[in-house]
C-alpha cells in the first residue's frame, strides 16, 4: 500500500491523539487517590538525621554571596555535628541553586517542603526572591529563616518567617548618632531598593531629630556604572560629610568616584564590612565610617572571635558581613532545635521561646526575638572605621 | 553643570565604544549581535587577567585582548551564526543570546564570580583644568573611538575588504554574484567587530575601576540602545548614539536622581525613534522588509491535531494537578504561567511577524495592576484577573501607538524600550505602587471565595487560565482576523497593497498579547505574594521570546511545550548546578541551528 504524505500525516496524527487519550484515561484512573491538598509525606520520624534546606545563588549574578554564604554553612553544620548533631541526630544542609531568581525559588520551594526531613530553610539571598518561596514554606509549617533579608516587610509572610537581621530602625538611628558626632551638614545617597529607601526614611528621621541638616539627598540605581551625575551636586552642595546607605560594590563605586574623580577630601560613611569593599576602595576607604554588624579583625567577643579563628583555619581568609551570618543562622536553628526538639514544630517553637540565642556580631553576648515583628531586635550595631585596608571596632 | 556635561561625555565615549563593534557587525551582517556585551567582558577579563596577575602594561595588554577576543569571535562566528546565514535573523539574534549565556557563565568558571578592581594601565584622574578632573586613560579613549571609527571608515572605503563588507553589507546576493567570498567577509566583520568590542572592554574596565564577569549583560543592552540612536550600522551614528546617550543620562539623573535611569536611558530611545525612525544617522529602511522580524523559518507552519485529540490533551492535562506531588505541581505553576505569556506572544511574534523584545513590562503591569485591585479596591481574583488583561493590554496600546509608524529592526527595538519604560514607571510612581519597596502581602488567587493554598489548587487555576488563553488564541488564528494577522507576518508589503492597515493589526495583536501578559503577571503576582520591579527585568522577556521560538512561533501549543522545556527542565535537571545554565544556552543554540521552525511545527513543502 502506497501511502501518500496527506495520509501519512493523517497517520501519525491519529496515533498521536490516541496516546493522549491513552495517557488521560490512566491518569483520570488515578485521580480517585489523589487530591488537591498537598503532599502528605512520610514522618521523619525514627530517622538519624535532620536537614535544613538553604536556598542560595550558586551560579549567576549574586554567586559571589553564594559562595561565601556557603562557607558559613558548612563550617557551622561541621561543628554542630563534630558536638553530637542536634539532640543526637546529624545535621545534613541541603542545597538549592536558584540565582536568587524569584522563579527558581517559587519552583524549589514546594519540594523543600514536601521533603519531611527538612526541619527549616535559610536564604535566599534577595528579598523578593525569599519572598517569593515564604508562603510555601508558610503554608507548610516550615521556618523560614531568611537570614539576610533585611527588608522591612520580609517577616510579613506570615509567622513561620523570621529574620534575625537587625532591624533598619536600630541600625540607622545608630548611623544618625554617629553621623551627627561628626557632621551637623550632610549629603545622603542611598540604593534605590526597598532595603536603601526604608533604610534611608529611618536615618532622615533621626539624622533631624540630631539637628543634622540633609543639604542633599539622591538614590541610586544598583547597577549603576557611573555615579558622578549624583554625586556631583552632593559634593557641590558643600556638606560636612558624604553619607552612603547601600552595600559593598556600590559603597566602593561611590568613594572611588568621590575620592577620584571629584577630589572630595571630606569624612565618608558608607560601604559595608566584606573583603570585596576594601579590595576594591583600596586607600579610598581609609577613615570610612561603617554602621556594621561584625569585625573580624574588631570583634571583643570570644565566641565570634573562636569563629574567626576557625574560618581561618578553614578557608584561609577573613570572613566578613555574609559569611556571620550565614554561620549564625544555622548555630541559631541547631540551637533551637536543641532546646526544643529538631523538628519544625520544635524549631518555629523555639525561635518565640529561647531567649538566650548565642552571638556572635555586634556586641556578642545573647539575643532573643520580638515574637511580633519576629525579627531580632535586641542586636546592637557597632561602628567600624577602616583603617589601613582593616575594619577597626570604635568605641563611641 | 560643566562638570555634569563633561563626566556625560566620557561616559558616553564608553558608550560609544561598545556601541561601534555592534553596529559594524549589525550592518554587515544583519544580526543584532545580543552577546556583543559578553565580548565586551571577555575583552574586559582579559585585560583584568594579564594587566594585573601578569603585570603587563598597556600595550602588550591591548595585544592581548585583540588576539583572545578576535578568537572568540572567530571561533564563535564559526560554530554559532555561520551555520544560521540565509535564515531570518531572529534565528542568529537568538543564537546570540544564547552565545552570551555561554560566554558569561564560562568566565565566571574561569575567574571566580567576585567583583574585583581593575588594573590601572593608564592613570584615571591626573589631569585637572575648569575644576574637572580627568585621566589620561579618559585622553586615550576619545582617541581611540576616534581613530577606530578614521580608520574603519578608510578600511571600507578604499580597502579591498572593506568594499566587500559594505557590498555585503548593501546587497549580499548582489556581492556574491560578483565574486564576493560573502561568508568570509561575514566573519572578518564578525571578527573586526569582536575586537573593537575586546577594546572597549578595556576602557570600560578603566572607567568603572570595579569589573565582575557577568558585567558583559548591561554593558551590551546600553550598546545596543546606544547603537539604535544613531542608526544600526552607522559607525559614526554608532559613537553620537553613545554620545547622546551619556549626556542625556548625566544630565536628566543629575536632576532627578538615579530613580529615573531607566526612564531616561529608554526615553530617549523611544523618543528619538519616534523623531528619527531609523536613529540619528541610520539607512531607511524599507518598508516590506522587515529583517529582524518574521517567523523563523519562512515555511514553518504548526502541527495540527484534531479536535478530539486536543480536549484529550486538555483532560489529560487537567487531570495532572490531582497527581503530581507538591513539587512537580510547583515546577508545573511557574511553566503554566510563562506558557501563558508565551501563548500570547504567538499571536504578534508568530503570526503578525513582529519580534517583541520586552514583554516583561506588561507582565508587571499586569502583576500590579491585579495587585492593586485586590489590596486597594478589594476586588475579587477573577476580577482583578481579567482587569490585569485590560489594563495591561491598555496600557501597552497607548505607549506603543507612536512606535508602529516606524519599520524595519526599530519597532522590535522600540519594545524593548517600552518594555522598560513601563517597569521605570511602576518604580517611580511611588505613591500607587510603593516603587522599589514592592508590594507584599498581595492575597493568594481565590475561587469562589475560597483561598487556593496549595501548590496543586494554584496549578490547576493556572492550567484552566492556559486552556482557556489557548481556546481564545487559536480561535483567533482561526477567524478572519487571524488571517489577516498570518497575511501581515508572511509579506507585509503584499498585505499594505490590498489596503491593509498593518501597523494597526499589529497593534491590535500586540494589545492581545499584552493582554495574556498580563494575565500571567496577575498568577504570577497572586502566588508570589510578593512583587518588586526587579522581578520584571529583560531576561524574562527574552526567555519568554525564546520560549516561542523553541516552540514553533506560530504555534500556541508549541509555546506551552517551549515552557516545560526552558522553565520546567532546568528545575527537574538540578545537576551540576555550576554549568546548568551553560548547558541552557548551548542547548538553545544547537536547538536553533538544527530545528529552526521549533519543535512543535513543520516544515511546508514547496
Amino acid at each position: 500500500m502506497v501511502i501518500t504524505s496527506k495520509q501519512h500525516r493523517q497517520h501519525r496524527g491519529t496515533i498521536r491523539a490516541m496516546v493522549a487519550l491513552m495517557t488521560a484515561m490512566a491518569m483520570a484512573g488515578a485521580l480517585s487517590a489523589c487530591g488537591l491538598g498537598g503532599d502528605q509525606g512520610s514522618s521523619a520520624g525514627s530517622s538519624d538525621h535532620v536537614t535544613i534546606a538553604a536556598i542560595y545563588p550558586k551560579t549567576g549574578l549574586y554567586a559571589e554571596y553564594g559562595k561565601m554564604f556557603q562557607q558559613g554553612f558548612d563550617l557551622a553544620k561541621d561543628q554542630v555535628n563534630k558536638k553530637g548533631g542536634i539532640q543526637g541526630k546529624r545535621l545534613n544542609i541541603d542545597y538549592y541553586d536558584t540565582q536568587s531568581d524569584a522563579k527558581q525559588d517559587a519552583a524549589v520551594a514546594p519540594k523543600i517542603a514536601s521533603d519531611k526531613s527538612v526541619i527549616a530553610v535559610v536564604g535566599d539571598y534577595s528579598s523578593p526572591a525569599s519572598s517569593a518561596a515564604s508562603p510555601i514554606f508558610q503554608q507548610a509549617g516550615l521556618v523560614h529563616y531568611g537570614f539576610n533579608n533585611s527588608s522591612p516587610t520580609f517577616t510579613n509572610s506570615g509567622d513561620h518567617v523570621w529574620t534575625p537581621q537587625i532591624s533598619q530602625k536600630t541600625y540607622q538611628e545608630a548611623n544618625a548618632e554617629a553621623v551627627s558626632k561628626r557632621a551637623k551638614k550632610i549629603s545622603v545617597v542611598y540604593i534605590e531598593n526597598d532595603w536603601g529607601k526604608e533604610s534611608f526614611q529611618y536615618f532622615k528621621e533621626a539624622a533631624e531629630r540630631l539637628g543634622v541638616q540633609i543639604v542633599y539627598q539622591s538614590s541610586y540605581l544598583p547597577d549603576s556604572t557611573d555615579l558622578t551625575p549624583i554625586l556631583i551636586p552632593a559634593k557641590n552642595a558643600a556638606p560636612e560629610a558624604v553619607v552612603d546607605i547601600g552595600y559593598g560594590p556600590d559603597g566602593a563605586l561611590i568613594a572611588n568616584t568621590l575620592r577620584d574623580k571629584l577630589d572630595y577630601k571630606g569624612p565618608f560613611f558608607g560601604g559595608q564590612e566584606t573583603k570585596e569593599f576594601l579590595s576594591l576602595t583600596g586607600a579610598n576607604a581609609q577613615g570610612a565610617i561603617i554602621t556594621g554588624v561584625f569585625s573580624a579583625t574588631g570583634t571583643k567577643d570570644a565566641k565570634a572571635k573562636a569563629f574567626v579563628k576557625s574560618f581561618e583555619d578553614r578557608y584561609h581568609t577573613v570572613p566578613g558581613n555574609f559569611e556571620i551570618t550565614a554561620y549564625q543562622a544555622i548555630k541559631d536553628l541547631a540551637y533551637a532545635g536543641e532546646k526544643t526538639s529538631p523538628t519544625r514544630e520544635g524549631i518555629q517553637e523555639a525561635l518565640s521561646k529561647v531567649k538566650d540565642f548565642p552571638l556572635y556580631q555586634g556586641q556578642g553576648g545573647t539575643f532573643r526575638f520580638n515574637t511580633k515583628t519576629r525579627r531580632a531586635d535586641t542586636i546592637k550595631p557597632i561602628l567600624l572605621q577602616v583603617d589601613q585596608g582593616k575594619f577597626k571596632q570604635i568605641e563611641e | 553643570m560643566v562638570e555634569t556635561l563633561f563626566s556625560g561625555l566620557i561616559h558616553g565615549g564608553v558608550y560609544a565604544l561598545a556601541a561601534v563593534g555592534m553596529s559594524l557587525v549589525f550592518g554587515v551582517t544583519n544580526v543584532a549581535n545580543f552577546a556583543q556585551g559578553s565580548l565586551v567582558a571577555v575583552g574586559m577579563m582579559t585585560a583584568w587577567w594579564v594587566g594585573s596577575s601578569l603585570g603587563w602594561g598597556l600595550v602588550p595588554t591591548i595585544l592581548a585582548v585583540v588576539l583572545v577576543t578576535g578568537l572568540v569571535g572567530l571561533i564563535t562566528n564559526l560554530l554559532v551564526i555561520t551555520p544560521l546565514e540565509g535564515r531570518q535573523p531572529i534565528a542568529a539574534l537568538l543564537g546570540t543570546v544564547g552565545l552570551g549565556q555561554v560566554l558569561d557563565n564560562g568566565m565566571q568558571l574561569i575567574f571566580g564570580s567576585q567583583t574585583r578592581p581593575f588594573p590601572q594601565l593608564l592613570p584615571t584622574h591626573n589631569l585637572h583644568a575648569l575644576g574637572i578632573s580627568f585621566g589620561t586613560s579618559d585622553l586615550v579613549m576619545g582617541l581611540v573611538a576616534l581613530a577606530s571609527m578614521v580608520a574603519l571608515w578608510a578600511f571600507l572605503t578604499y580597502g579591498r575588504t572593506g568594499q566587500a563588507i559594505r557590498a555585503t553589507s548593501q546587497d549580499s546576493q548582489a556581492a556574491l554574484q560578483m565574486g564576493v567570498p560573502v561568508t568570509s567577509i561575514r566573519t572578518i566583520a564578525f571578527v573586526i567587530g569582536s575586537v573593537l568590542a575586546g577594546i572597549a572592554g578595556i576602557f570600560i574596565g578603566l572607567f568603572k575601576t570595579n569589573i565582575n564577569p557577568m558585567d558583559g549583560n548591561a554593558i551590551g543592552m546600553t550598546a545596543f540602545v546606544a547603537a539604535a540612536i544613531g542608526g544600526l550600522g552607522s559607525i559614526p551614528g554608532a559613537i553620537i548614539g553613545g554620545l547622546v546617550l551619556g549626556l542625556a543620562e548625566a544630565v536628566g539623573v543629575g536632576l532627578f536622581g538615579d530613580g529615573v535611569h531607566d526612564l531616561i536611558t529608554f526615553g530617549t530611545l523611544l523618543l528619538v525613534l519616534i523623531l528619527k525612525p531609523s536613529g540619528f544617522l541610520g539607512r531607511k529602511a524599507d518598508m516590506g522588509k522587515e529583517p529582524m522580524t518574521g517567523t523563523l523559518p519562512e515555511a514553518a507552519r504548526p502541527i495540527r491535531l484534531p479536535l478530539w485529540a486536543n480536549l484529550g490533551l486538555a483532560a489529560a492535562a487537567l487531570a495532572t494537578p490531582f497527581i503530581f506531588s507538591d513539587h512537580l505541581a510547583g515546577i508545573g505553576t511557574q511553566v503554566a504561567i510563562y506558557a501563558i505569556a508565551a501563548v500570547g506572544l504567538t499571536l504578534i511574534s508568530g503570526s503578525a511577524g513582529q519580534t517583541i523584545l520586552g514583554l516583561a513590562g506588561p507582565v508587571a503591569v499586569g502583576a500590579y495592576a491585579s495587585a492593586l485591585l485586590t489590596m486597594r479596591l478589594h476586588w475579587p481574583f477573577t476580577l482583578s484577573l481579567l482587569g490585569a488583561a485590560v489594563i495591561a493590554a491598555l496600557a501597552a496600546s497607548l505607549l506603543t501607538f507612536p512606535v508602529w509608524k516606524l519599520s524595519g529592526h526599530y519597532v522590535a527595538i522600540a519594545t524593548i524600550g517600552v518594555g522598560a519604560v513601563m517597569v521605570a514607571i511602576i518604580r517611580i510612581w511611588e505613591p500607587l505602587t510603593r516603587g522599589s519597596l514592592g508590594l507584599q502581602g498581595i492575597p493568594l488567587p481565590t475561587f469562589l471565595g475560597k483561598p487556593l493554598y496549595t501548590q496543586q489548587m494554584q496549578y490547576l487555576l493556572d492550567l484552566i487560565v492556559l486552556l482557556l488563553v489557548l481556546a481564545v488564541i487559536s480561535r483567533i488564528r482561526s477567524s478572519h482576523l487571524g488571517h489577516v494577522f498570518e497575511a501581515i507576518g508572511e509579506d507585509g508589503q503584499a498585505a499594505w497593497s490590498l489596503g491593509i492597515r498593518t501597523g494597526a493589526y499589529k497593534a491590535l495583536a500586540y494589545a492581545l498579547a499584552c493582554g495574556a501578559a498580563g494575565i500571567a503577571g496577575a498568577l504570577l503576582a497572586h502566588q508570589y505574594t510578593y512583587i518588586d520591579p526587579t522581578l520584571f527585568n529583560p531576561t524574562m522577556s527574552t526567555l519568554i521570546l525564546t520560549i516561542i521560538v523553541l516552540g514553533g512561533m506560530k504555534s500556541p501549543t508549541g509555546a506551552v511545550i517551549g515552557s516545560l522545556i526552558l522553565v520546567g527542565a532546568p528545575e527537574l535537571l538540578r545537576i551540576l548546578p555550576e554549568v546548568r545554565i551553560m548547558a541552557y544556552g548551548l542547548v538553545l543554540i544547537i536547538f536553533i541551528i538544527c530545528r529552526p521552525q521549533g519543535l512543535f511545527s513543520t516544515k511546508r513543502r514547496a
